[in-house]
């Protein structure tokens, strides 16, 4: 049997894991309830292997951290101190609250599912809207799912999911049509499988991955046929040609010869149906009009039904995953495309129970997110002391550094300089007497300089030398560090106390109060007071440019 | 305020030894160790790489076959090498013959562009399902970037430049190259006007301060990281002279040829003078299929002049010792001329020239028939040829493997050996 059955017993353990966990940590307080099962285990596991966790994340390293994670930005310093203020014990579960019902949460997400799907590999802005609709709507992940691969070109509010496959199939250059590709990425980003070593033979590391595998999932899509837009289409569109025979292969290692219908990798094959010559089509093809037809049997359909159905058990283990890791900055299985039985969870029972869990909640993507972010283990501090041995990453002792993305940073860089309001929503311009900031030029070039290349999961944080060139030369990054009414560097110029300055400068850009040290340090840069106004646009920068800036952590 | 480069050179040094040090130096951890210093011996080494894309025909180059059947309407002439003789095309390089190794035995696999530009460049080796690397990111990889902190793998060429991922394989795109599209730098390289050096530099030392308050409670490899990316952008904006065109000497500019190829292969000298470990030189429109003669007699002595001055100029001022000299392209031509008087892609046999560190000079190795069609002894695929140059470079590549998500990968197809004699 290759499937994983699900923990059925995740209630009464969630409750014993409950208490033995709140005896272990006493001060999680409110929290346990809801994320309970999550810090149980992941602390019996860190526990066992005598691991001691860092303490809780102080607010301001939480609110980052948070604000990023949800709203794709940090909070402005009105923000930042209301909470830091707050005086409420509750108020880490009402800050979740609060970003999960604020519009920015749904874009956020969109745009996070959005760099997992495409890979950098296309930008559209249909298709982005398309997923915020689905992500302000809530749409359950299978559902999600089953639209993406099986696209409804003549529904004017799904068709954008098309986008998936037909940005895949398009030509690039003197580059054929990427059909293992397609057939790979969709193995990869819905049941984290990466199966493109089976397209020639059986893996000859992972037993489980056979070459049936890769070849029952390309039968289906490299049945496809990608059209430009036209009549009916207003967009490139995909159509289905007809299948009746098994796709028969040979092991280019040993010679060995098989054949498959349509099947979902590691699952069962889909049985090809015989149909009379008058079943075989729904439109049947028409050579006059050119109308290739619309064969009964979609191959597309059964399969986007199968994959994303309760009974296969990878589909829900791998939106498990690939959350946990947009979230953790590490996955339950590492890497993300590579679950199979020799390579087990981290945590298998807490994978098991939250993959069930998942599924009878019919894939409630939200469910899932607020149990992560309220649990411990994602509030656990990422700072480090300096006797602390170090402990294996999927132990979870330590808040991990995780990557920001092109998109994050640019919407943090504007917030923490307070320009985003000028530059994204284009107010205040009339009274400025400049020339505006072309906010999608602005975007393109953040991208430009953070974004991966093309088809390079971005997966952790990576400093580069075009980033860094980016920050030290571009004319919108300097721009923005003017005093400019309102902005950041005219209102720190105001301050005439380093310690007002200080708290101001660190709230705004780190969303935290500075220490003491740091309030010195602030005083040191601005004592000799040669050119006091230049020296807060280096401050400025020189924080904004800080790693402590450039990392989610 | 301003930090201490000492501190920066440590925590390079740290850097290559955690972040990457298992592939970039296979354990350059210990740092005073005997196979560390071995390691930092060799990392001294250079390569200019010139890549004639499309495909120069070695019947007008580097093997002549004058009077034959394919000959075409060009003389052979003598060289600096009693006994070589190469096209008239090239008189600067016959000067320089005793300096080059010519290999007239190459016998490749692929014949179009679009897939054989890539496979020459990763050294076609077997299949293991993983994209190789370039040339140029193989050596950014396994040796480094020097301690000029410039980046390891520059290319310029015509057109656009930038940041390119894509050459770097599985390695990952912190090995891809750096290309100066025209000779000119990418966006964002040159100091913003608005800023002088001095700012510049406070600027950064202020940013210094914080990465260190921050990465003291934390792991230390991303600053490092960081650090390090900071300190070669800085590098770079402090050595515009490098490639500034509007710098770059009349007399120079005489020597070298006042021709595309010429200046970047004048700002690739530069470069390399300042430390960048792997300087490219892409030379586009050798793909001669029609007026073949016509083509080569513009284009060759354009190459022979850029070529032959950068020769001298490494060997005067001793670089030559420790760089790896390269010309190229993805195949040869056909012996047989078409209706259009050109010739069509050869890979069957063809010829490239090498010269530098570890190579024998004034060596000629392989030969073609008197018609130019069939290599008369071995014959050298580009997989032997990527051991010659690893060898040559002071990197075991019989011995040596890339770790990619825990696979071991030959440097180089591990079917094939180094070329004895083209080896000092």
């Amino acid at each position: 049997m290759r499937s994983i059955p699900p923990k059925r017993a995740f209630r009464r353990t969630a409750v014993l894991l409950a208490v033995v966990f709140a005896a272990a940590c006493p001060d999680a307080g409110a929290l346990t309830a809801d994320a309970g099962f999550i810090d149980g285990q992941v602390m019996a596991k860190a526990q066992a292997a005598k691991v001691s966790v860092a303490p809780r994340s102080d607010d301001g390293e939480f609110q980052r951290r948070l604000w990023l994670d949800l709203m794709g930005t940090i909070p402005d310093a009105n923000e930042a101190r209301r909470f830091l203020q707050d005086t409420a014990p509750d108020k880490r579960r009402a800050l979740v609250e609060r970003l999960m019902a604020d519009p920015r949460f749904p874009i956020r997400m969109a745009e996070a599912f959005h760099v997992q799907l495409m890979e950098r590999a296309g930008d559209d802005e249909q298709w982005l809207a398309y997923l915020t609709a689905s992500m302000q709507a809530n749409k359950p992940w299978d559902v999600l799912v089953r639209e993406i691969l099986s696209p409804d070109f003549n529904d004017e509010q799904k068709r954008p999911a098309g986008y998936f496959m037909t940005r895949r199939l398009e030509k690039i250059g003197s580059q054929e049509t990427d059909y293992p590709g397609l057939t790979r990425d969709v193995g990869r980003m819905f049941m984290g499988l990466d199966l493109q070593c089976c397209q020639c033979h059986n893996h000859l590391t992972v037993k489980d991955y056979k070459q049936v595998d890769f070849n029952g999932l390309f039968l289906v899509f490299q049945n496809l046929k990608l059209n430009e837009p036209g009549g009916d289409h207003k967009t490139k569109w995909l159509s289905e040609g007809m299948v009746e025979a098994k796709f028969e292969f040979t092991s280019v290692l040993t010679g060995a010869k098989g054949a498959t219908g349509p099947r979902v990798p590691l699952g069962a094959e889909i049985e090809i149906p015989a149909l009379s010559e008058s079943e075989r089509w729904v439109v049947p093809p028409d050579k006059k009009t050119r109308n290739a037809g619309v064969p009964r049997f979609s191959p597309l359909r059964t399969l986007s039904e199968k994959l994303t159905s309760r009974e296969n058990p990878y589909f829900a283990r791998n939106i498990v995953n690939r959350l946990w890791w947009q979230f953790m900055g590490r996955g339950l299985v590492e890497p993300l495309d590579l679950n199979h039985a020799a390579n087990p969870a981290s945590h298998p029972e807490l994978m098991a129970a939250l993959a069930a869990t998942m599924g009878e909640r019919e894939f409630d993507l939200r469910w899932l997110v607020k149990e992560i972010v309220l649990s411990e283990t994602y509030q656990r501090s990422g700072r480090r002391s300096d006797g602390d041995a170090e402990a294996a990453d999927d132990l979870y002792a330590l808040a991990m550094e995780r990557q920001v993305s092109a998109e994050q940073f640019l919407k943090a860089f504007l917030t923490a300089t307070g320009e985003y309001a000028r530059v994204v929503d284009g107010k205040g311009w009339e009274e400025m007497g400049e020339p505006r900031q072309d906010f999608k030029k602005v975007r393109a070039s953040f991208l430009r300089a953070f974004a991966n290349a093309a088809k390079e999961p971005e997966l952790r944080a990576s400093p580069s030398l075009r980033g860094a060139l980016f920050l030290r030369n571009n004319t919108t990054v300097l721009w923005a560090l003017q005093p400019r009414k309102g902005n950041l560097v005219e209102r720190l110029s105001a301050l005439q106390s380093p310690d007002a300055l200080a708290e101001e400068a660190y709230l705004s850009i780190f969303s935290r109060l500075p220490t003491e040290e740091e309030r010195r340090d602030v005083q040191a840069i601005l004592n000799p007071t040669a050119d006091r106004g230049k020296t807060i646009s280096q401050l400025v920068w020189a924080m904004t440019a800080s790693m402590e800036f450039f990392t989610n952590h | 305020m301003l930090c201490n480069p000492s501190e920066h050179a440590v925590s390079r040094r740290r850097f290559l030894g955690t972040a990457l040090g298992a592939t970039m130096a296979g354990g350059l951890g210990g740092l005073f160790s005997a196979r560390a210093a071995e390691a930092m011996k060799a990392s001294d080494r250079q390569v200019l790489f010139v890549w004639l894309d499309g495909g120069i025909s070695q019947f007008e180059s580097w093997d002549p076959k004058p009077n034959s059947l394919y000959g075409g309407p060009f003389r052979a002439i003598p060289t600096s090498v009693p006994g070589t003789h190469i096209s008239e095309l090239m008189p600067q390089c016959a000067r320089q013959m005793h300096r080059l190794c010519l290999l007239r035995s190459l016998c490749t696999k692929d014949q179009d562009h679009s897939s054989g530009v890539a496979r020459i460049q990763r050294g076609d080796p077997k299949n293991r399902g993983v994209p190789y690397p370039f040339f140029g990111s193989s050596v950014a990889n396994l040796l480094g970037p020097m301690e000029s902190r410039l980046p390891p793998y520059v290319v310029i060429k015509e057109g656009t430049g930038g940041f390119r991922a894509e050459d770097a394989g599985f390695l990952g795109p912190a090995y891809g190259s750096l290309a100066f599209g025209d000779g000119k730098p990418p966006e964002d390289l040159l100091r913003n006007a608005a800023l002088t050096e001095a700012d510049d530099e406070e600027r950064n030392a202020l940013r210094d301060l914080f990465n260190r308050r921050y990465a003291a409670q934390r792991r230390p490899a991303l600053t490092q990281a960081s650090t390090f990316a900071y300190d070669t952008a800085r590098e770079l904006m402090r050595r515009q002279d490098i490639f500034d065109t509007s710098r770059l000497s009349e007399r120079d500019l005489d020597r070298y040829g006042r021709t595309e190829i010429g200046t970047h292969m004048l700002i690739a000298r530069n470069m390399l003078t300042a430390g960048v470990r792997f300087v490219k030189v892409a030379s586009f429109g050798w793909d001669s299929h029609g007026d073949n003669f016509n083509a080569h007699a513009s284009l060759v002595p354009k190459f022979d002049r850029a070529f032959a001055s950068i020769l001298e100029d490494l060997a005067a001022s001793g670089l030559l010792e420790r760089t790896l000299v390269i010309a190229m392209s993805e195949f040869g031509r056909t012996p047989r001329i078409n209706g259009h008087a050109g010739r069509d892609h050869w890979p069957d046999s063809w010829s490239l020239a090498m010269a530098g560190c570890g190579i024998r000079a004034g060596a000629v190795v392989g030969a073609t028939d008197a018609n130019g069609v069939e290599i008369k002894d071995a014959k050298h695929d580009i997989g032997a040829v990527f051991h010659t140059w690893f060898k040559a470079l002071g990197i075991d590549s019989e011995e040596r493997q890339y770790k990619h998500k825990g696979q071991p990968l030959p440097l180089a197809h591990e079917d094939m050996a180094p070329i004895k004699e083209a080896l000092a």
